[in-house]
């Protein structure tokens, strides 16, 4: 373990860590393109160089190990000239492109030439042309190889990553262009991320095409709900322009960095996943069915409709389809409710959908909830499946069913079992985010929020639990999951009075022994194992969280 | 006459045959080196002041030292024929004329290091010299000179001859090495990537000029005293300069090292044609620093041309005579950099074509005065700060240009026009 | 495929044999298009785009269709000192080029200025197909030319 001194300040590192990384531990940042910590190393930016003592040249960071008794200077004023001709150089065929570049405010060439002064171009030239400019070279992303710096982190990504090796950087000199090869598109499952780590606008996100300044966003932290694995994200929220970007609140989903899930990278999939929760069929308000119809009332109403409705039958009767899209939170409240309060014994919540893409081998599950672990340590389900309750449904046996979010009528599930289930049942109580054929059959629809729209948290398919947060209000009156049944065993008039979730997950832990130990504050933002074994020391995570240029 | 070395026998019909060739004395040093230890033979390459005749001059005999005794991995030669300097063809006749000139060199040093593969690396362009090559590797191998347990010593050596494909940087070692093994010519970063620990196939590498290696046998025939005597304190034996340009007979002319300029120019190359006055000559290839009329009299050794400010490099010599446009001349070997940088650093990517596009506008009449200093500033920006030494073999030579004939530049710049085509 | 499979044989890493290979491409298929480099980068294991990435990398594989005769007229320091300019002026003016076109309407020559070919004493110079020729001077231009036959070149590499 090497000791060495970056900017006369001392820090011991372990064997093999560079001297970028080695200043990041101290807060210092050296400046650079092509490194990235997920990916091999390339030292071909030069943006990084150090002053190292007794080195006669400029060292490379990346591509310099540390070693003991170093002395590395970040600053000096040989180092600040370098870092300023590179970026000259960088800049010099670099296309004015700032006021219709997506990149624009998170640009790493437009962050380091204010941050280095570098204000005044002497390039009288003209810049060179490249073949491809505003090209889509696949369905997510898009390419302008004139902004490309060639930093090479796309190629070494679809290489070492994905291993689909797409990208390659052809020709030679400043005619290089990155592209894919004649005919083929940038097509992997994973293709969003080569937006994340380009820093600069030449691999821009199709979908977030000039929809909104990225100055006007704010961000959230929270888990991808698009299957088990669990991805950290960032949500990127619109918070100052509602009529851009099509009146869309959340803007994009980023992956964010968590080194026991999904290090630096989440899928495409999950990236774009998030239009349903701005989408035209969010159930905005309560509703009950009066006659044939289904018509707007307050949660007054229906709370009460379902109260009175559920206070009507036998517990046996009722049946449950509870959901893995659900949080560990709201899981935990529904066996409260139904089981533990009701006495209710059929309650399930996976539901077979009719297709997916499948997991792989890198980060994609084959399920497609990101709570299914969740449910199963909570103790559901209660029922044998989903198909046992319909089957009981549609001889008749249950007076009620509460589904919570599946579209049942288009599910790999039998449909003439679920027609006829939904037919021979009474009530039908329905709660979740967006409308769908199963919604138009409900009695009483309770408008639930999505998962960027509440607090709580996910346990995926290794056992991590993990903390979502609310980055939009509910859209209309909707409410997260956790309220409305908190509200409905309220108006069942069993005394429940959570504050929330926090209250909630503290209570969860006391009393379902895989959670023991576990807080929101053990948690933290890269969450923790089940059957975590707390320590009178103060909880420091596990391994530092890296901030990456991402 | 001073004593040729190299190119001793090239007026001998079918030298490059194996008969001819051992029937004036080939193979006899792989005969003699086959009953040496290595370290001994190694040790007479040192002594012998033997450098790098490619461009480094580097002492050979340390370089083959870089090479760990004891490595599980496999040893490579690469020997480095892709003589892409401008100026430069000497290689182009020692594949032709003298390649088991070269195989002999090959074996010997394998046989040091403890090499049993071995590639020569040809520029694309030398098709005659490849095929010549390889009819003489073939022609080795059935008199056992090659292969399996060489002249009953039970070493043994296989030699690859790979054709290149147009590509300078292919020229500097670690940009070499990925060529060969199918890749872009991108070199690699030094530390680690140094060739004696990781080079090709990721296995320690000799990698060695083809000139370089064909002096090899020649030392173990005659002894490290003798070869050191002909050169100068720190640089051994003769090297072959390539001369070209404004002379009356450009060729190949093989001299002791520490020769002057001078005698090479007057004596050997027949001097300037029409006898015009010579304005500036290139020393060691388009890389090095220009030197002037008044420097005539440097010896062309790799430490006095570094006193004189440039380098020795790989030998090949353009003398200009005072027709020659300095502006024209920095603004096409500008171009040349700018077209073959491998473009994987910044610097030098960026910084070659936009010094070339600078030289041209003022050789095109559409210069301005700032442009002269400008051209300055990028090419010293350039330097010291890439993977390689592409961008300051671009950078020195056209300094020399802009430093020393300035006033041409701004001739240029202020007049839109060259005095010099002007007034001849 | 037999000349392929030799060529592979002869080196450690079968990518190694990457330019060799495409050389024989080249004078396999006559110009080497994208199915050309899947082809090769199937046989080889390699993903296509490291196929692409070297054929656009060096100068001497052919990015566009060429005449029956690819002549290389060296542009560079001594062969540029001793006339190149004036030279490939007439060279144009004898094969039958136009300006703005690099090969000949009659589909038998193709012209490219080049770097420097490692012949300087021969300046100014040239390579027709795999032959050098220089010095050059207008007369020597005009016999070179017309004494050229279509047939393929003896010098070949094997």
């Amino acid at each position: 373990m090497p000791t060495l001194t970056i900017d006369g300040q001392q820090v011991t590192v372990p064997e093999k860590t560079n001297v970028i990384e080695a200043a990041k531990t101290l807060g210092i940042e050296i400046p650079h393109y092509c490194y990235h910590p997920g990916l091999s190393v390339a030292g071909n930016c030069r943006m990084c160089m150090v002053e190292i003592e007794k080195a006669p040249k400029l060292a490379i960071g990346c591509f310099t190990p540390c070693t003991e008794g170093m002395v590395v200077f970040t600053n000096t004023e040989k180092v600040k000239q370098a870092r300023k001709d590179v970026l000259e150089f960088l800049l010099s065929n670099h296309p004015l492109d700032c006021p219709v570049c997506d990149q624009a405010g998170e640009c790493w060439l437009q962050i380091y030439y204010m941050q280095h002064g570098q204000y005044e171009s002497r390039m009288m030239e003209n810049k060179i042309k490249k073949s491809k400019k505003a090209t889509s070279i696949g369905p997510h992303v898009n390419l302008d190889q004139e902004r490309c710096v060639l930093c090479g982190r796309c190629v070494r990504f679809c290489d070492e990553i994905t291993k689909t090796h797409e990208l390659g950087i052809f020709g030679r000199g400043n005619r290089e262009e990155l592209d894919v090869f004649p005919g083929k598109q940038l097509d992997n499952r994973y293709s969003g991320n080569v937006v994340d780590i380009c820093p600069v606008g030449a691999l821009t996100d199709r979908d977030f095409r000039f929809q909104v300044r990225v100055w006007y966003l704010g961000v959230q932290d929270s888990v991808c709900p698009g299957c088990s694995r669990g991805c950290n994200i960032q949500i990127h929220y619109n918070r100052n322009r509602p009529h851009h970007g099509h009146g869309r609140r959340v803007a994009r989903l980023k992956p964010r960095y968590n080194s026991h899930v999904n290090q630096f990278w989440m899928c495409d999939e999950g990236r774009y996943g998030y239009k349903f929760v701005d989408a035209g069929d969010r159930i905005i308000s309560p509703m009950l069915r009066r006659g044939a119809e289904l018509q707007m009332a307050t949660w007054g109403e229906t709370l009460a409709a379902s109260a009175e409705r559920i206070r009507a039958v036998n517990p046996s009767q009722i049946g449950v389809i509870a959901w893995p899209q659900l949080t560990n939170e709201e899981l935990y409240l529904v066996r409260r409710l139904f089981v533990d309060g009701l006495g209710c014994k059929n309650v399930s919540f996976s539901v077979p959908s009719k297709k997916d893409g499948g997991g792989d081998d890198f980060l994609i599950t084959a399920d497609k909830n990101p709570n299914t672990r969740g449910a199963g340590e909570i103790g559901l389900p209660i029922a044998d499946s989903t198909g046992d309750i319909l089957q009981a449904a549609s001889r008749g046996e249950f007076k009620l069913l509460h589904i919570f979010g599946h579209d049942l009528l288009s599910s790999g599930l039998d449909q003439p079992l679920v027609e006829s289930a939904l037919a021979a049942t009474e009530t039908v109580i329905f709660q979740g985010s967006n409308s769908h054929l199963t919604v138009d059959r409900a009695d009483i629809v309770l408008p639930s929020a999505t998962f960027a729209e509440k607090s709580g948290s996910f346990t995926n398919f290794e056992g991590r639990v993990q903390r979502i947060h609310e980055a939009v209000p509910p859209l209309g009156d909707a409410l997260p999951d956790w309220q409305i049944l908190n509200r409905m065993a309220r108006a069942l008039e069993m005394g429940w009075d959570y504050q929330g979730t926090e209250h909630i997950f503290k209570e969860l832990a006391e009393n379902v022994a895989a959670f023991s130990g576990l807080s929101y504050c053990v948690l933290g933002d890269q969450g923790e194992l089940l059957g975590y074994k707390p320590t009178n020391e103060a909880h420091i995570p596990t391994e530092p969280v890296t901030t990456v240029i991402i | 006459m001073p004593e040729k070395i190299l190119t001793k026998h090239f007026d001998v019909p079918g030298f490059r045959e194996l008969g001819v060739y051992r029937q004036h004395g080939g193979y006899a040093a792989v005969e003699k080196a086959l009953g040496m230890e290595p370290a001994a033979i190694q040790d007479e390459i040192k002594r012998a002041n033997l450098v790098g005749l490619g461009g480094a001059g580097f002492p050979a005999g340390v370089k083959w030292g870089f090479v760990p005794q004891n490595t599980p991995k496999p040893k490579y030669l690469v020997v480095n024929g892709d003589e892409g300097e401008p100026a430069t063809f000497k290689d182009r006749y020692l594949l032709e004329y003298a390649p088991h000139q070269l195989i002999e060199g090959m074996i010997i040093c394998s046989y040091v290091v403890g090499i049993h593969k071995a590639y020569v690396y040809v520029r694309g362009e030398y098709v005659k010299q490849i095929n010549i090559l390889r009819h003489a590797v073939e022609e080795a191998k059935a008199e056992n000179l090659l292969g399996e347990n060489i002249l009953g010593s039970g070493f043994h050596l296989d030699v690859v001859v790979h054709q290149g494909a147009g590509a300078y940087i292919c020229g500097e070692e670690t940009g070499l090495i990925e060529s060969l093994e199918g890749k872009k010519g991108w070199p690699r970063i030094k530390p680690p990537f140094f060739p004696a620990a990781i080079g090709l196939f990721q296995c320690p590498t000799v990698i060695n000029n083809v000139e370089t290696l064909s002096h090899v046998p020649h030392i173990v025939n005659n002894g490290a005293e003798w070869f050191a005597s002909l050169g100068t304190e720190k640089n051994g034996g003769t090297r072959v300069f390539a001369v070209s340009g404004h002379v009356r007979k450009p060729g190949i002319y093989e001299l002791p090292i520490g020769t002057p300029l001078r005698e090479i120019i007057y004596e050997h190359a027949g001097g300037v044609r029409d006898d015009r006055p010579v304005k500036a000559v290139i020393p060691g290839g388009s890389s090095s620093p220009v030197l002037t009329a008044d420097q005539l009299d440097t010896n062309m050794d790799f430490i006095s041309l570094r006193n004189a400010g440039t380098m020795g490099g790989s030998g090949g010599v353009v003398v200009m005579d005072d027709t020659t446009c300095m502006v024209d001349i920095c603004a096409n070997i500008s171009n040349f950099y700018a077209h073959e940088s491998c473009g994987q650093c910044t610097p030098c990517r960026e910084g070659t074509s936009w010094a070339s596009k600078i030289l041209n506008r003022i050789l095109e009449g559409a210069g301005r005065m700032e442009d002269i200093d400008e051209a300055i500033r990028i090419c010293r920006n350039m330097m010291g700060r890439t993977v390689c030494l592409l961008a300051d073999g671009a950078a020195m030579p056209i300094l020399s240009y802009l430093t020393k004939f300035r006033r041409e530049f701004e001739y240029h710049v202020e007049n839109s026009e060259c005095d010099v085509k002007k007034s001849h | 495929m037999t000349k392929f499979k030799s060529l592979v044989g002869q080196y450690e890493e079968t990518r190694a044999a990457l330019l060799p290979v495409l050389h024989l491409a080249q004078r396999a298929f006559a110009q080497i298009t994208p199915e050309v480099e899947e082809y090769i980068a199937d046989l080889m294991q390699l993903p296509p785009v490291k196929v692409h990435e070297v054929f656009t990398f060096y100068t001497l594989y052919r990015k566009k269709p060429s005449g029956k005769h690819v002549i290389r007229l060296c542009k560079t320091l001594s062969c540029h000192l001793l006339g190149a300019e004036s030279i490939r002026e007439h060279l144009c003016k004898k094969i039958g080029l136009h300006n703005g076109s690099d090969t000949t309407e009659d589909g038998r020559f193709t012209l490219e200025l080049v770097e420097c070919m490692g012949a300087c004493e021969l300046a100014p110079m040239m390579q027709i197909d795999e032959r050098y020729y220089g010095p050059l001077t207008p007369e020597k231009v005009d016999a070179i030319i017309d004494g050229l036959t279509d047939e393929p070149a003896a010098d070949e590499v094997n």
